[in-house]
């Protein structure tokens, strides 16, 4: 560790784990309500189970990307951070708040939950990923300003790389875009239009600048590449996932109301987002190739790889099949949907967190990498997750295609309820494949309290 | 933004086969080109199943105004071609001029398009009055706006060229603008052809 | 093949295209915005509806079922689901839940009053009139 405020980072990353999980105990109970119905009923409802599956996605998500920063920004710009304190104090309002949430979300109905938060004032509830009651969501803004006021003032007063400027743009849009969570138009339509400019241009746009720079920061540490070698082809895989990423929103406003050029506008330009995914797979593993040093963390290597083969796979394989408007009109909303959302987030987001953390938290507990006992069941923790991520994502696949012919494609199309009948199979293929998930998971948090003979840090 | 150091080419790589401009931009031509070429596949498509109806919507678009533009275009990347001569051979200063009237000749174009458009929104014609005038409006306004980024980017050359910015060691900025407005240029070179005259 | 590959020069591509389409986009935000009142049934976006909106927001429908094919997939399409079942049976359905039956799907109680099922129902019936494009294929949703 160079500069001992990186040091604010190392409770972030604890507690992204932690929610970790917790949205995967979620997970898997959401995927028992698939096959067994009425499993936990009325206790816990599949509505609230998913409302802190997703919702705890994000947040520990958010958690990773602000750890992130608090540990590359200050190594980027050769410089203390402006406010250890401050981000100390922003963790613990951000836990909290968070943790609230989500017992609120357990414990109160959630019409009451809006009545008691404000939701009458202004209603933003009860949209998808965007539940959150309207205190929580300021604070997600008081939060992120802070920690943006943070991030950039110590940038203001150190070194401008072209790493951390891209980073700080994702977090900045990730801020801006959020705002129009506050937005809840009556008209339906104009509701869903800009409610993915908070969901689309997130996950397909500010966050893959999020994305690469984590990437590229790590492709530098652990292959000792030119910086500016690495920094050029992170630009180059920005634009081209924003020229493609932006107009690509298109691809979500076929079948909502909005006008239907979007069938083109959207297919065309989406069709080209794998382009960008393909190019950061080439890139990881042509900055890999020509590694200059032998770096001893392994395992954070190996996730930093996964990532770029991951997240072609899941963001830009799963999503091109379904995006062209003829596909997407008949498995729009189906499990394909589902497939294609749970290999991408992982594929993209958790293990690019995953990967930070791994090459971060030796150094923040005193050591370059951790021992060889520990890297081994760390990346069998990575193939645990991974292999089991890529069947969950088959299953749901398997189930999308039955779905579809079944209940849309057929001459006599079944009812939604008798074909959820049909495809049982697949989901309880898909329920075991999430334990071996959380096997993986498990072994991944037993990695960190193996010990062993680790190397100082040089 | 554009004031920043960069790598200048070095004399000897000269005597190599040589790629004027940056990799940079050709990456982002490329990627210009592929949305560009998967929109006019869609539209040779689209028209193979809508044979007549898009007869007699094209043979209400203005192809004088078509022609007109096409003209200035071209002339436009000739001028731009003389820019870039002027500065190889260190005289970028005095050429700076052929810079104003490539820019002149783009205006000129955006005036036309924008006569076309106007005439067209009179009409009542929208991205969605039929799928012919979809593909019509968002082909020649996606290319629309690339013309006034071309133009951006000619003037800011422009302004490099008049300061005495380029020579034959420093064309890196001068030959990637000049690419990106060729690459403008081209797309209407297929553009024009596609939507105005084929029937 | 010799070429030049200048970080200036990506990183001001970054900043040019991506303001480029970001603007590209707004224009076809702009359009969109003025087609809409075409397709988007706003015509009938009475105070019923609107009320209906909020009971679909706070009840967390979406966290089951999927409206115009967004939300969860665990239940129902229900942009169309007026069409499919009327009125009557849909108030019926959300007063009788849950079925109980032991191993299947279970949709909580809401207690709603008859208005407020009324207001859902508006609701149910304004999304089903939005211009969808055909979508879904069938009325299975």
């Amino acid at each position: 560790m160079q500069y001992k405020s990186q040091a604010v980072a190392k409770p972030y990353f604890i507690a992204a784990i932690g929610l970790f999980i917790g949205q995967i105990v979620f997970g898997l109970v959401m995927g028992l309500q698939y096959v067994i119905g009425d499993f936990l009923f009325p206790m816990l409802p599949f509505n609230v189970a998913r409302m802190v599956h997703t919702n705890l996605l994000i947040v520990w998500l958010l958690f990773g990307f602000m750890g992130a920063a608090y540990y590359m920004v200050p190594e980027e710009s050769e410089t203390e951070l402006y406010s250890p304190k401050l981000a100390l104090a922003l963790f613990w309002i951000f836990l909290v708040a968070g943790a609230a949430t989500v017992l609120g979300y357990l414990f109160v109905p959630y019409a009451t939950l809006a009545e008691m938060t404000g939701n009458d004032l202004l209603a933003t509830m009860g949209r998808e990923f965007l539940e959150q009651p309207l205190p929580t969501k300021l604070g997600i803004v008081v939060v992120a300003l802070a920690f943006l006021f943070n991030i950039s003032m110590t940038m203001l007063k150190g070194r401008k790389t072209a790493i951390s400027m891209v980073l700080l743009l994702g977090l900045w849009g990730l801020a801006i875009f959020f705002l129009f969570s506050f937005y809840n138009p009556h008209n339906l339509v104009k509701d869903k239009y800009y409610w993915w400019w908070v969901v689309h241009l997130w996950v397909e746009g500010v966050w893959e600048l999020i994305l690469g720079a984590l990437l590229a920061f790590v492709l530098i540490k652990v292959t000792g590449v030119d910086r500016e070698v690495i920094e050029k082809w992170l630009y180059v895989i920005i634009t081209l996932t924003l020229v493609t990423g932006i107009i690509g929103t298109g691809h979500h406003y076929y079948w909502i109301g909005a006008p239907e050029y979007w069938q083109w506008w959207g297919s065309i330009f989406s069709a080209l987002e794998p382009i960008p995914f393909f190019a950061m797979t080439v890139f990881a593993f042509n900055m890999v190739n020509r590694r200059r040093r032998e770096h001893p963390n392994k395992a954070a290597v190996l996730w930093a790889l996964g990532t770029g083969v991951m997240a072609f796979l899941g963001a830009g394989v799963w999503g091109f099949l379904h995006t062209l408007a003829p596909v997407n009109y008949y498995t729009h909303g189906s499990q394909i949907t589902a497939a294609h959302g749970h290999m991408a987030f992982y594929g993209a987001y958790v293990m690019v967190v995953l990967t930070l953390i791994s090459y971060a938290m030796p150094i923040l507990r005193g050591r370059a990498a951790n021992s060889n006992k520990a890297q081994v069941v760390e990346m069998w923790s990575f193939w645990l997750m991974t292999i089991a991520m890529v069947f969950i994502t088959l299953f749901l696949t398997a189930a999308g295609i039955l779905q579809v012919w079944l209940q849309r494609v057929s001459d006599t199309p079944m009812g939604f309820m008798a074909t959820q009948d049909q495809v049982a199979l697949f989901y309880w293929m898909r329920e075991w494949a999430g334990v071996a998930f959380f096997i993986g998971l498990i072994l991944y948090v037993i990695s960190f309290f193996i010990k062993g003979e680790s190397k100082a840090i040089a | 933004m554009l004031a920043t150091s960069f790598h200048t080419p070095k004399p000897s790589s000269r005597t190599s086969p040589h790629l004027a401009g940056d990799l940079a931009i050709w990456i982002f031509i490329l990627a210009e080109l592929g949305a560009f070429a998967v929109f006019f596949g869609a539209y040779a498509f689209t028209r193979a199943k809508h044979v007549a109806d898009f007869n007699t919507a094209q043979l209400a678009l203005n192809r004088d105004a078509g022609a007109l533009n096409t003209l200035l275009l071209l002339t436009a990347s000739a001028f731009v071609v003389r820019a870039v001569q002027g500065a190889q051979m260190g005289s970028g200063i005095r050429d700076a001029r052929w810079m104003l009237g490539a820019i002149a000749c783009g205006m000129a174009f955006l005036i036309v398009k924008g006569g076309e458009y106007s005439a067209a929104f009179d009409a009542g014609i929208s991205l969605s009055s039929s799928i012919f005038h979809m593909f019509y409006l968002s082909l020649t306004f996606f290319h629309f706006m690339h013309v006034i980024l071309g133009l951006v980017i000619l003037a800011v050359l422009w302004n490099g060229l008049r300061l005495g910015r380029y020579g034959v060691n420093n064309m890196n900025r001068l030959e990637s603008g000049a690419a990106y407005w060729h690459m403008v240029d081209m797309v209407w070179l297929i553009l024009f052809p596609l939507i105005y005259v084929i029937h | 093949m010799s070429g030049v590959f200048t970080k200036s020069m990506a990183r001001n591509i970054f900043y040019g295209g991506t303001v480029f389409f970001f603007l590209l986009f707004l224009a076809l935000t702009f359009d969109t915005n003025k087609e809409l009142p075409k397709r988007d049934n706003s015509q009938n976006l009475t105070p019923q509806v609107i009320a209906g909106k909020k009971i679909w927001e706070t009840r967390n429908c979406i966290g089951c079922h999927t409206l115009l094919g967004e939300g969860a997939y665990f239940a129902p399409e229900l942009g169309n689901v007026y069409p499919r079942r009327g009125p009557d049976f849909i108030k019926a359905w959300i007063q009788a839940q849950p079925t109980g039956t032991p191993g299947r799907r279970q949709m909580p109680q809401f207690h709603l009053s008859d208005e407020e099922l009324d207001h859902l129902v508006a609701f149910l019936k304004y999304t089903s009139e939005i211009n969808t494009a055909n979508w879904p294929p069938n009325l299975e949703g």
